[in-house]
């Protein structure tokens, strides 16, 4: 074959070689970029892929109270880790771990053979499983100490501080709320390792400390907290309560000073706890208030000037307003009374009134979203609730009667944190400052990194706020209120027995409660306590009110705060110099003849009937009444019921409640007079006897001893 | 005896010597860090390999102790006995992780595809001297038919590594005996065009012309981050290896990509990240050199080759050292697609280097039988 020439071969063979030359040419370029411009970079990703970082945990931070009492702490507990990689016989591994870890071998062996670096196998070990871990000696296990967090006391103020998790986050209450404060910042060791993840004994280590958390200090006071948790406990057991909450702040800082919340758990072993202990009810649930709820009322309609202390009310013991009838607790009602006495008597009609007519919803519903119902208070604590509060012109029917239900606190949904506020506004002279949990943050070298800033909202007028201390010390001292009382210390509040409502409709069961202060003329305290769902004795003044007492008490005390030795003004008329007046006689009068006598004698008076001579006169001449008192006058032909008709039946009311008392009697057309508290025990006159219509029956009422 | 002695082309053999003393160099570090199989003996695959090299020095004497016409004669034979031994792997060979390509003899494995390369080139070589010319695309046919055989059965394995190379040296060989540039051009050009065309079709997921590992191996050509911790972990390890190790390199067993197993078959077909590593730019850069050189010994036996039959051989065995060169390098620097191929006389393995060892030894033939009358 002759297919080229020897020079054509020559040529060829001389392309063949400068192809080659270029071929090699090309890598080296390559190789020259690669290691000459691209080296820094490479060298940095070799580096990198073989640096792995090892996590060290941050300290937690430290929760305190405002004492410096150590709440929640961070302490070292062992923890078992494996390396896959270094596992050589997981099934063995498995086996010999499981009995001591208390796991199953196949979860273990599940674990052992995943593809990580590290995995977990068991966290805050007690000293003998991790000297029993350590004791087998197995390749790839190892045991490392680790933060985790310890709450000291236990149970106290569980639900406040709230849990954080095996990995020192903060899962709930304050430690998730200041998560980002408490958590710190992770170090790490950065160690050499080859491709498998295992490290190299004689290779390159850096450590990069971790950052601690800061510390966080509360507004609590671990010994009203132990105080409120020991009496509320005591509460809560004694009227066979659902739970309870106890809550007290400052009412000039808005500092929240205890918040015990029954049945607690405790956070060091929550998981051995239903999940429902850790909610903070104070907080997150809602409920209808009764009563407490007309220190709003009031205090709305005293600002406003719809009423005085000593605005004259009769209460004949219902209402008809906005076309239904509402009772008065009492049955007969409480007849004259001044406002003053209205309050003491948390008499509903006339609370009813004010909300639907004498304030109505329009200005109502301004004092009630300014007392901060309605929206979270904004108090640092995760999941507030905002509560129910119905909006004027939204209600969907009976507006009026919605109203007039709000005013004794039925048909709005409020958190005991949102009594305790409204009752702390009026402590603090009507303005109403942010509750708050957190004092201060510091850092580990104790410099205050953050402050809490609250915002004050003027509520009610100073005056009014003033004058509304008074009748809520009143209440305390003639009322409902008295067991809340603490000598020496002057306490103002109000009670409440609230039904609770369930489809629509109130059931039995009722949520009682107290909200006050103390002491009256510079409050130091204001609190609430809330009784869930109590057996047998359900009055709040008679069950809420003494927690109030013994906490409030034993907080003023470790406050510092000095008893008064000297007489307080006794009765509530001569808190606001009410005089008494004995009602004269008109009986036969000609109408003008007896308003002039009325008149004179500083009562005022109301005309029925279309005659001209007096027939009757309620109440009855020679009763001694305060001034400014509204005389029922009924000429001739109108008839209102007749004397001496001896007809009624007097029904047995023993082993009644006193509700059930009061609306067994008023059915029957007869009035209560009560002695004592409790049961209906004994009753005069006895059972079957006939007597007048509106006859006082005298009822007997014992506590039932538990 | 001195007339003898001046026959034997001493620069090739002894950049041969240079090119196995630095692969055993650089085996003894690649080879004692996570090879997986590497037993206590730290150099066992040292040992192994110099024995090896022994065994690939006796072929090279061996190729070179009779001449080479001798091997024209039985040109088919060999063809045939190439054929029948890839067949054979097929039915008969060791399944490796997916792939067909051993004979388990002994402790040996036996790579016949290896073999086949210098059964191909010599059948090939003397299918060359036998055409008239090669003027036509139908002269070059017959070629074509006679590499894409044994190609076919390659692939079957499958190795397309292997089969790359085929073609490589199909194209160099008919370069050298004098097909137009122009055809083979438009051949080249064609084979790629096909490639491209299939990988698409095969990407697009339309035809599945190529297994998904081949697809995978193209997709991480184009871009290895695609598949950082899969296909695409061998060509940046080694990228890393490479780059990292600057102008001077780390040090001999000092390649912290090689020495803690982030680079994968270290000690095989990845040998040249090892060196660019450990002995830098400048070690590589001299491998380089020294294949050069060797490749320039090569090209000047085939001008001095006495006729076709002898020049066909070396543009052969030629052909066949380039393309793994450029292949092998080419992958561990990321600018060729990862193919199994070795590294000649450095990478680890047995059939590797006999092949190479016996193509040196046809070299060496060749050269010493230059000059027939004189010989005689």
């Amino acid at each position: 074959m002759a297919k080229l020439t020897a020079m054509e071969v020559r040529k060829r063979i001389a392309l063949v070689f400068l192809g080659v030359m270029f071929c090699i040419a090309v890598l080296l370029v390559r190789l020259a970029y690669l290691q000459i411009i691209q080296n820094n970079w490479y060298q940095e990703k070799a580096l990198s892929q073989r640096m792995r970082p090892v996590p060290v945990d941050a300290k937690r931070g430290v929760v305190y109270d405002r004492n410096l009492q150590k709440l929640a702490i961070s302490v070292s507990a062992e923890a078992v880790y494996a390396v896959p990689a270094e596992v050589r016989d997981p099934r063995a591994t498995a086996e010999a771990l499981a009995p001591i870890l208390e796991e199953t071998a196949a979860s273990l062996e599940e674990k052992l053979v995943k593809k990580q670096s590290t995995v977990w196998l068991a966290r805050k070990l007690d000293t003998q499983t991790a000297r029993a871990v350590r004791a087998l000696n197995l390749p790839g296990i190892g045991l490392v100490e680790r933060p985790q967090r310890y709450y000291p006391h236990g149970k106290l103020a569980a639900q406040v501080l709230g849990i954080a998790g095996i990995d020192n986050q903060g899962l709930e209450g304050l430690e998730f709320f200041y998560d980002e404060y408490l958590r710190g910042t992770p170090g790490r060791v950065v160690a050499e390792t080859d491709a498998t993840g295992r490290q190299i004994p004689a290779g390159v280590r850096r450590f990069i400390p971790p950052e601690d958390g800061a510390n966080l200090i509360l507004t609590l006071d671990h010994v009203i907290q132990y105080a409120a948790e020991r009496e509320l406990a005591r509460a809560v057991e004694e009227t066979g309560s659902e739970k309870g909450v106890f809550m007290a702040m400052d009412p000039k800082t808005g500092g929240i000073l205890a918040l015990a919340i029954c049945p607690s758990y405790d956070p060091n072993d929550y998981q051995a706890y239903p999940a429902q202990h850790r909610r903070n009810i104070a907080v997150a649930d809602i409920y209808e208030p009764g009563s407490t709820f007309k220190i709003v009322t009031a205090s709305a309609a005293l600002d406003e000037g719809v009423v005085s202390p000593s605005t004259r009310f009769y209460d004949p013991g219902y209402i008809k307003i906005g076309g239904v009838t509402i009772n008065c607790w009492r049955a007969g009602g409480h007849g004259s009374q001044s406002f003053l006495e209205a309050v003491e008597n948390s008499c509903n009609p006339v609370f009813a009134e004010l909300g639907a007519q004498g304030l109505g919803g329009e200005r109502f519903y301004k004092y009630i979203r300014n007392y901060g119902f309605g929206e979270p208070t904004g108090i640092d604590f995760p999941g507030e609730a905002k509560g129910l509060v119905p909006v004027p012109g939204k209600v969907q029917w009976g507006e009026v009667a919605r109203w007039a239900n709000v005013g004794f606190g039925q048909g709005i949904g409020i958190t005991p944190l949102q009594l305790l506020s409204a009752t702390a506004t009026i402590a603090n002279n009507g303005v109403r400052v942010t509750p708050h949990f957190m004092k201060e943050i510091r850092d580990g070298n104790g410099r205050i990194i953050e402050e809490f800033v609250g915002t004050e909202t003027r509520v009610i007028k100073e005056e009014t706020a003033r004058v509304f201390s008074q009748i809520l010390r009143s209440v305390v001292v003639n009322g409902s209120g008295s067991r809340a009382e603490i000598p020496g210390y002057r306490v103002a509040g109000k009670t409440g027995t609230a039904q609770v409502p369930e489809g629509g409709r109130y059931t039995d069961r009722r949520i009682s409660s107290f909200a006050g202060f103390a002491p009256v003329d510079d409050p130091r305290i204001a609190a609430v306590v809330v009784l869930y769902h109590p057996k047998g004795q359900t009055y709040g003044g008679v069950i809420a009110a003494p927690v109030f007492s013994a906490v409030v008490e034993d907080a003023l005390q470790t406050m510092g705060v000095p008893r008064r030795r000297e007489q307080e003004p006794k009765s509530s008329a001569s808190l606001f110099q009410i005089q008494d007046v004995v009602i004269p006689n008109v009986l036969n009068y000609p109408r003008d003849e007896a308003e002039s006598i009325l008149h004179k004698s500083g009562l005022k008076y109301q005309f029925h009937g279309d005659g001209s001579i007096v027939f009757e006169q309620v109440p009855a001449p020679g009763t001694k009444v305060p001034l400014g008192t509204i005389i029922q006058l009924m000429s001739h032909d109108e008839v209102v019921y007749t004397p001496g008709d001896e007809s009624i039946t007097v029904p047995s009311v023993v082993g009644l409640s006193m509700r059930e008392v009061a609306s067994k009697l008023a059915y029957a057309g007869l009035r209560l007079q009560i002695y004592g508290s409790g049961i209906a025990t004994r009753q005069d006159p006895a059972p079957g006897a006939k007597v007048a219509a509106e006859s006082v029956i005298r009822v007997y009422f014992e506590s039932p001893v538990s | 005896m001195r007339r003898w002695a001046q026959k034997i082309d001493f620069a090739l053999i002894l950049l041969v010597g240079i090119l196995l003393l630095f692969g055993l160099m650089i085996l003894c570090s690649a080879s004692t860090a996570g090879t997986g199989a590497a037993p206590s003996d730290a150099y066992y695959y040292v040992k192994k390999q110099l024995a090896w090299v022994f065994a690939g020095l006796v072929v090279m004497i061996g190729m070179c102790s009779f001449d080479y016409h001798v091997l024209g004669q039985y040109h088919r034979l060999i063809y045939l006995g190439t054929l029948v031994s890839l067949a054979a792997v097929l039915v008969l060979g060791r399944n490796v992780s997916g792939s067909q390509r051993w004979f388990l003899i002994g402790p040996a494995r036996i790579q016949p595809a290896e073999f086949a390369k210098i059964g191909i080139v010599i059948s090939l070589a003397k299918h060359l001297e036998k055409k008239e010319q090669l003027e036509g695309f139908a002269d070059l046919l017959s070629a074509f038919v006679h590499v894409g055989l044994p190609m076919l059965l390659i692939l079957k394995q499958p190795d397309f590594g292997t089969a790359m190379v085929f073609g490589g040296v199909l194209l160099g060989m008919l370069f050298m005996a004098g097909a137009s540039p122009r055809h083979l051009a438009i051949i080249g050009a064609s084979a790629v065009g096909a490639l491209s065309i299939a990988t698409w079709l095969s990407v697009a997921g339309i035809l599945p012309i190529l297994a998904p590992h081949q697809v995978s191996r193209i997709v991480v050509f184009l871009d290895p981050y695609a598949d950082r911790t899969g296909a695409g972990w061998n060509v940046i390890q080694s990228m890393i290896a490479i780059g990292s190790g600057g102008l001077f390199g780390k040090g001999l067993f000092n390649g912290t990509q090689a020495q803690l197993n982030f680079l994968p078959a270290h000690h095989t077909d990845f040998i040249f990240s090892v060196v660019g590593e450990e002995l830098g730019f400048l070690g590589a850069f001299t491998l380089l050199a020294l294949y050069l050189l060797l490749l320039w010994r090569g090209l000047r036996i085939m001008v001095l080759a006495k006729d076709d039959f002898g020049a066909n051989l070396a543009a052969g065995v030629v052909s066949m050292l380039v393309f793994h060169l450029v292949i092998n390098i080419g992958m561990t620097l990321g600018v060729m697609p990862v193919t199994g191929i070795p590294l000649p006389f450095v990478s680890y393995g047995g059939s590797s280097l006999i092949t190479n060892m016996a193509g040196i030894g046809l070299l060496l033939n060749v050269h010493m039988r230059r000059h027939k009358i004189t010989f005689r």
